[in-house]
């Protein structure tokens, strides 16, 4: 690979070792991916900042101490721990909750801008279409590429930060327009309109697709054109836990799809699926089941709940209370709950007795403090990754369905035409 | 016997140990403990086992972006793999590798080789690797 003369000094260290430490890291990112090329990048989520272990406080504090800086905005995904309640997480030792918030403190110092959130497309300044990017969190690399149209591969750790740093990344996979053609289509025409309306379809949608589609670029045909921003990103995060989907494109709806063929760039169609209900009632069944064990709690949030899906917990909920002895916990961002906070909705959900979180999730170890037991989720994120990682046996409803078993205190779920 | 075989080095170094070959991928953050080497994968063929002090050969990494901190983690703390020999080219490993490379002064190799190849080697078997990407491979048999 050519580097321009810049990009020769910096790896050469005539910026400092900082620079030349992330220089060879995006070196040899492009040399295993075999890219001929690197591009600049105008924004970076940094997922660096989720502690896991001693190695991410040392590398941050290097980059600190050869006096790193940030080559473009950078914002912060969720850490490990709530840096204003570092207590909610009772099985870390004070020592790891130290490192946690050492490590989020460093990315700060560093120059990122402290969002915390793993759904950072749901603040203000967006990239804009084609922009060349770097995501790290799973779900976020989906959104931005499919619902934004952005262009980012799914960067790992310190990769990310030392793409924030060069401001540099290997042209290569869903940079170039080649990497982003569909090359299997989906078909869900033939399910039911009322089931496609509901907000749990999106979340198996995602699941069937990812556990199906392999290492290829996913089109969705047959979704209703009224779908929005909360069901694509449950595409987003569903996609991207069952299965590895850093793009998709809903036809019609998603920015490079507005016709079959923009979606396949022209390219004939091999293969098309057509999904239908034992496809979701499948989906439905990986994640979760109904036993018969009393209900524990609920966890909304996965990725971070949005301004919009406040507004339709709230309907929901109407004047209700959450039935004694459940936990409810639920993750957002400090953004989006300030937006709620505004309304006056923060209020009432804290004195239903929901439990809000800011800067980082429930479905990861270890538990924060009384997630065990039954609990109910209506993210398939959530459901997928949690019963790897805590004491608890999981069942996935909607919104609504989730709301209803709050509030009665057992698992309520709607007739739902043999789902 | 002992059969030579060429690899892509994606991260050179020499090493030499015993083959613990994966029988599926895995993802180094909720998979596997980076504290002590330990795969925690409940769903994983190889559940319970400890890569620490051996030549780890996998397909590729899977999932989540925290994969390369979980690498550095384990190579940092001493309870890592000897070297990664692996079935694609995988950014995750080799980056969290290189990084633990040159914060601890490591020499980790990381090396591609293809899939046919990949079958050819065993749990057991007794691995030397190059700096150039010269596996030899010694079965265990």
């Amino acid at each position: 690979m050519q580097l321009n003369l810049l990009d020769q000094d910096r790896l050469d260290g005539k910026l400092g070792k900082a620079m030349q430490f992330a220089m060879e890291t995006i070196v040899t990112a492009a040399h295993i991916d075999q890219a001929e090329a690197l591009i600049d990048i105008s924004f970076a989520h940094i997922d660096a900042c989720f502690y896991n272990g001693r190695a991410h406080l040392d590398f941050v504090n290097y980059m600190l101490e050869y006096g790193a800086t940030l080559a473009v905005p950078s914002w912060t995904n969720s850490g490990l721990v709530a840096l204003n309640d570092l207590s909610i997480r009772d099985p870390l030792t004070s020592r790891e909750m130290d490192e946690a918030r050492q490590l989020m403190q460093a990315y700060v110092k560093l120059g990122c801008n402290p969002v915390w959130t793993c759904a950072p497309y749901q603040l203000p300044g967006r990239p804009e279409l084609g922009a060349h990017i770097v995501g790290s969190e799973s779900n976020a690399v989906s959104f931005y590429n499919s619902v934004i149209g952005a262009r980012t591969n799914k960067y790992g750790d310190y990769l990310d930060v030392c793409a924030a740093i060069t401001g540099r990344v290997p042209f290569c996979k869903l940079h170039r327009d080649e990497g982003r053609a569909a090359e299997i289509l989906y078909d869900v025409s033939k399910i039911p309109q009322s089931i496609r309306d509901n907000d749990l379809f999106y979340h198996l949608l995602g699941h069937a697709i990812g556990r199906k589609c392999g290492h290829r670029v996913p089109a969705i045909m047959g979704l209703s054109a009224n779908c929005n921003e909360d069901d694509l990103k449950a595409i987003s995060a569903a996609g991207s836990s069952s299965g590895s989907v850093p793009l998709f494109h809903a036809i019609g709806i998603t920015p490079e799809a507005p016709t079959l063929e923009s979606a396949f760039q022209n390219n004939p169609i091999q293969q098309t699926i057509k999904l239908n209900l034992d496809d979701l009632r499948q989906a439905r069944n990986e994640l979760g089941t109904n036993s018969d064990q009393v209900l524990a709690g609920i966890a909304l949030g996965t990725p971070h709940f949005s301004y919009t899906e406040f507004e339709r917990l709230i309907n929901l909920l109407g004047r209700r209370c959450i039935a004694p002895g459940l936990v409810f916990y639920l993750t957002t961002s400090r953004h989006v709950l300030r937006q709620v906070e505004q309304q006056g909705w923060a209020n009432v959900l804290e004195q239903a007795g929901v439990k809000i979180i800011t800067d980082t999730c429930t479905y990861f170890s270890p538990a924060v403090n009384g997630l065990c037991g039954k609990i109910m989720t209506n993210s398939a994120k959530w459901a997928y990754y949690a019963p790897g990682m805590l004491p608890v046996e999981v069942l996935i409803g909607s919104l609504a369905e989730c709301v209803e078993s709050a509030v009665t205190g057992q698992v309520t779920l709607d007739p739902w035409e043999g789902l | 016997m002992s059969i030579d075989i060429e690899a892509r080095v994606l991260i050179a170094g020499e090493a030499s140990g015993t083959a613990l070959v994966l029988d599926d991928t895995l993802s180094f953050w909720g998979g596997f403990n980076p504290g002590n080497g330990e795969i925690i994968d409940v769903h994983h063929p190889q559940y319970q086992q400890f890569v620490g002090g051996r030549i780890l050969c996998i397909a590729e990494s899977r999932g989540s972006a925290g994969t390369p901190g979980g690498i550095a983690e384990t190579l940092r703390n001493g309870s890592g793999p000897l070297a990664f020999v692996l079935g694609e080219r995988d950014v995750n490993i080799g980056i969290g590798t290189l990084v633990a490379n040159r914060l601890y002064d490591l020499e980790i190799p990381v090396l591609e080789v293809s899939t046919a190849i990949m079958k050819q080697l065993h749990s057991g078997d007794r691995l030397e690797i190059n700096r150039q990407g010269i596996i030899s491979i010694t079965n265990r048999s």
